[in-house]
């Protein structure tokens, strides 16, 4: 074997705990979010919300990816079941909106767990592939089913609460979920579960070896990475109003990987970075030029290439250069 | 249901699985041997069928043959471009920034044909000797589907001919099995990657250039395309080029019976077939070479 | 928490990215809607296989809009914006150009999904919006309002077409076929609802779907030749309408049997073709540059010609309207708020290259003609075209204002 050590295997996955900081930056960071909206116009508390969505969207791809160590293909699959699942739950019955906002996570988990349980057994591309062809089978069915999903045309407009309908209560409630998400995902990360994702995905063998369920760990994080894109996928609908199948699509799942890699996947705040600056790349080049993919593309070859850890990862090593403890730590 | 419908229908199958082999052979070689995921193989695909409607325009009737000659080729000579101007490069990198680079070209193609060859619909009418059809079993089967399943039956050969009985052959499959090995015998490993790519592109151009005939010629095609031909490299076992040849047939052969017996879910076939097959065969039909 | 730094790296670039984001925003032109320039933002696929549709709606735009400044109507400035034919782009283009750029009007929009997203968000948001391309039935009716527009034919309006020829023709064994996407199914179910009711005993042998973009039809005619029919009625457009045609040809269909598609007769995939495309194919087409053969006609194509080189297919028209009733609606509500801008469009009428054409007071549709006919070889031409064309004027295609107004209901 070529790469013993599997797929990702440069991946550092776990950060040592950096020994400057404070708690000052995060509150200050927050504080900034938070006030935005006072100052911000409407259409940039949108944008921002996007941006919010797609970030909980790239971290929880990179759950799987990154700190699982498989190559999930299809995680656009999942974010979409959320959407489906909220608008349906939004226009077809009269339940209030805290029912609505577990039942996107609970159909994209439930729909993870089915998926997952045969995506698992396989290995690497194999493993990609398989969730590529059920992902695909899912968006199939979502863009036939004229009765039940509004088929390619999708559901439009979705009836929203009040305090929901403005770009400020989008904004609010996909900040607030997203960064609860992120706290949840990064304390996982770090818990017992999260270190024996991440010693399966440098060592699958050796993990089995000492008596790991490879598989059962593999499928709880493949469920949590699926739960978290369908929460995405509700804020989605709340952001947007509307769902359709490009939603599901592989196109979309791509996004979602070149914004995991743009940001870098060996941080776990590296994916929402990578999020953020791909969504405003999309909305204010596409403003200046009809040819933006060919500007994105181009993008992405240069920093594969010189920057292939993602922007984050390098800054992080900028940072850690510039500290001569903090390298002694790492 | 008569029999000879379930017949033609399966032999129309075998002709759509042969077409896309041409392209995934190319993909499932680069695969095997370089270990690189290339994305861009459809964008090479699409840049085949549109360089062959220029030089069949340009050339007026006569054209056709000198097209499915010089578009496979130039294709050629812009993946020996992408080799060694930037995949050598990333060759011991991880996939996912080999995916990266590769889905990036993906983006650049897309504009730059649209760029070159504007927006109108693009047609190339296939050659006198190849139009209408012939009967078979009470089917219609176009001349020109015949034409393209005994092409990719030429391909196979030749690629097995190459494989088995060239020495460049048996260094890339020697280089499929291990490669530090081929190394420490002091083939240059960067010669051969170079020549397998500029072949895979070869053949990524040809499908482009054969396709064309049969197809509306648009941006888009490389979308259409990259997804199926990864199917088949998959679930025939990556890397191995007979695995390709059997998923194929199997996808082929599998849709258009499924536009028999299931019409209402065409679009899902495909995903259906391969899904079941790695359920199945959890590393594909036939031994990787990985 | 370790995760600080991590916090922190992503707050310092969010911030420096939307300062970046507000730098740009802030070098654009500022807000219209309060002088008498008339600001619209389109929205279309730019990009993709459905590129040609767009750029041909744009040219035809902007020749409507030169032509409107020409006669002293109102200045008409746009912007155009690229949604890659995603329906999640053109609601989030949408916003930007309604929240940001401030136009007055929406317009373009080829993907249907998109069309209806958009157009509930407009109306909502009370910004006309004017379809030029999609031809979902949705968009003035369920979708529909008082500030949604549409230009082109819908799918109710060309099965109707469809069937009303068709059922005075001697054929009754039908298979129906199309897209497996909204449009496929729509054009299908609304030909079969009004053939039955125009030609009743006509029998359905079978149905067959394939996907958008598909490559080789083969198979699906394959199935379709052993069934028989009489004719087959197919719902396939833009860039796949070529493959389809071709595969046609290829397989000796229209030898055997009528086959009939709404676009098979369009120029623009005629053109592609040349002498590859079959002969004897009925189609319906919403504007041909030759037929009919009246100076408002010649006069369009005349112009069209002259600024881009080549002829003018059926976007450019709606395109060209477009910008035509902006202009007449701008001058009868004296400026550019919307309100007025939707009140004045909805029941106006003004000359066009086919005629009088009337935006239906009731749903907001344009009442506008469509064109019947077989395909066939031209002495003196490349590319065939549409033999001997029957023009089907609205009135008898369009659907009861009542049936559209009780889909707006549910």
């Amino acid at each position: 074997m070529v790469r013993p050590a599997g797929l990702f295997s440069s991946n550092a996955g776990v950060t040592a705990p950096g020994p400057y900081g404070g708690a000052w930056p995060s509150v200050g960071a927050g504080a900034v979010l938070l006030f935005l909206p006072a100052v911000l116009p409407d259409y940039y508390l949108y944008l921002m919300a996007g941006i919010f969505v797609a970030a909980l969207l790239a971290v929880s791809l990179n759950f799987i990816l990154g700190y699982g160590g498989l190559l999930q293909l299809s995680q656009a699959t999942f974010y979409g079941a959320g959407g489906y699942a909220a608008a349906l739950v939004l226009t077809r019955t009269g339940l209030p909106f805290w029912v609505v906002l577990p039942a996107g996570p609970l159909t994209a988990g439930v729909l993870a767990l089915v998926t997952g349980w045969f995506c698992v057994r396989l290995r690497r591309l194999y493993f990609g592939m398989l969730t590529l062809a059920l992902g695909q089978l899912v968006w199939a069915l979502a863009g036939r089913w004229y009765a039940f999903t509004g088929g390619d045309n999708g559901i439009s407009p979705i009836p929203l609460p009040g305090f929901l309908s403005s770009p400020r209560g989008g904004y609010y409630l996909a900040l607030v979920v997203m960064l609860a998400s992120l706290a949840v995902l990064y304390r996982l990360v770090r818990s017992p579960f999260g270190l024996t994702l991440q010693a399966i995905r440098d060592n699958p063998v050796r993990a089995a070896g000492v008596g790991i369920d490879v598989q059962k760990h593999q499928l709880t994080a493949f469920v949590v990475s699926g739960l978290f894109a369908g929460l995405a996928g509700v804020l989605h609908v709340v952001v947007a109003g509307s769902v359709d199948p490009s939603l599901l699509d592989w196109t979309k799942s791509a996004e979602v990987l070149i914004m995991l890699l743009l940001g870098g996947m060996a941080t776990f705040i590296g994916p929402a970075v990578g999020a953020a600056i791909l969504v405003l790349l999309s909305m204010v080049l596409g403003v200046y030029t009809g040819y933006w993919l060919l500007v994105l593309g181009l993008i992405l070859v240069v920093l594969a290439l010189f920057l292939p850890q993602g922007i984050v990862g390098f800054l992080e090593e900028r940072l850690s250069e510039k500290n001569p403890a903090d390298r002694a730590v790492r | 249901m008569h029999l000879t419908l379930l017949a033609s229908q399966f032999l129309i199958g075998l002709s759509v699985g042969m077409t896309l082999f041409v392209v995934a052979a190319g993909l499932t070689l680069i695969f095997g041997v370089l270990r690189v995921i290339n994305f861009a193989h459809g964008s090479l695909y699409m840049l085949g069928a549109f360089l062959a409607y220029s030089v069949a325009s340009f050339l007026g009737p006569a054209g056709f043959w000198p097209a499915m000659l010089i578009a496979p080729l130039v294709v050629a000579l812009v993946s020996l471009g992408i080799e060694r101007g930037l995949l050598r490069f990333i060759y011991d990198r991880e996939h996912l920034i080999q995916i990266l680079v590769t889905y990036g070209l993906v983006l650049v193609f897309s504009d730059l044909v649209q760029i070159v060859w504007g927006t109108g619909f693009k047609s190339l009418a296939p050659p006198p000797g190849l139009a209408g059809y012939v009967t078979v079993w009470g089917a219609a089967l176009p001349r020109y589907n015949l034409f393209l399943f005994a092409v990719g039956i030429l391909v196979a050969v030749g690629l097995a001919l190459f494989l088995y009985r060239t020495r460049m052959g048996k260094i890339c499959r020697a280089t499929a099995t291990d490669r530090e090995m081929v190394d420490v015998l002091g083939v240059r490993s960067s010669r051969v990657f170079a020549a397998v790519f500029v072949l895979g592109g070869w053949l990524a151009g040809l499908g482009g250039a054969l396709v064309a005939p049969t197809v509306s010629i648009t941006p888009g095609m490389d979308v259409t395309i990259i997804i199926e031909a990864f199917l088949v490299v998959v679930i025939g076992g990556l890397g191995n080029v007979w695995g390709a040849l059997v998923s194929s047939l199997i996808l082929g052969a599998g849709e258009s019976l499924g536009v028999l017996f299931l019409p209402r879910l065409a679009v899902a076939w495909p995903f259906f077939i391969a899904a079941v097959i790695l359920i199945i065969k959890p590393s594909g039909l036939l031994k990787s070479v990985w | 928490m370790s995760g600080k730094r991590h916090f922190t790296i992503l707050a310092g670039l969010v911030s420096l990215a939307l300062v970046a984001a507000l730098v740009a925003g802030c070098g654009r032109t500022p807000a219209a809607g309060t002088g008498k320039v008339l600001k619209v933002g389109i929205i279309d696929a730019y990009s993709g296989p459905a590129s040609s549709y767009a750029k041909d709606a744009l040219d035809g735009f902007k020749l409507g809009v030169n032509e409107v400044a020409a006669n002293g109507g109102p200045k008409i400035d746009f912007v155009t914006r690229d949604d890659q034919f995603n329906a999640a782009k053109d609601l989030s283009w949408a916003k930007e150009l309604v929240m940001q750029e401030h136009v007055d009007v929406v317009a373009g929009l080829m993907n249907s999904a998109g069309a209806l997203a958009v157009a509930s968000y407009a109306d909502q948001q009370k910004v006309p919006f004017i379809t030029w391309e999609s031809m979902s039935a949705q968009i003035t009716g369920s979708h529909g309002g008082k500030y949604v527009f549409a230009m082109p034919p819908n799918t109710t309006m060309i099965g109707n077409a469809d069937a009303k020829e068709m059922a005075g023709l001697p054929y009754t064994r039908y298979w129906l076929a199309g897209d497996d996407y909204d449009y496929g199914h729509s054009v299908v179910n609304s030909f079969w609802a009004a053939l039955q009711k125009d030609k009743p005993g006509v029998q359905k042998l079978g149905t067959s779907w394939w996907p958008v973009g598909e490559t080789n039809y083969t198979p699906y005619l394959n199935v379709i030749r052993a069934a028989k029919p009489d004719v087959l009625f197919a719902g396939t457009g833009g860039a796949d309408m070529v493959s389809f045609l071709k595969a046609v040809q290829a397989s000796g269909l229209n030898k055997q049997m009528a086959v009939l598609d709404h676009t098979a007769t369009d120029p623009s995939t005629l053109k592609a073709l040349g002498a590859d495309a079959p002969v004897g194919v009925y189609g319906t087409s919403d504007y041909l540059s030759y037929y009919p053969a009246t100076n408002a006609n010649k006069d369009f194509v005349a112009a069209f010609k002259k600024a881009y080189g080549h002829g003018p297919g059926f976007p450019a028209l709606y395109g060209y309207l477009t910008a035509r009733f902006l202009g007449a609606a701008v001058q009868k509500a004296g400026g550019v708020n919307k309100t007025k801008l939707a009140e004045a469009l909805s029941g106006m009428t003004i000359d066009s290259p086919v005629g009088p054409v009337t935006i239906r007071a009731g749903d907001h549709q344009l009442e506008t003609p469509m064109f019947f006919g077989r395909t066939a070889v031209q002495a003196g031409r490349t590319t065939l075209v549409m033999k001997n064309p029957v023009e089907i004027p609205a009135a008898q295609i369009m659907p009861s204002l009542a049936s559209v107004l009780a889909s707006r209901k549910k």
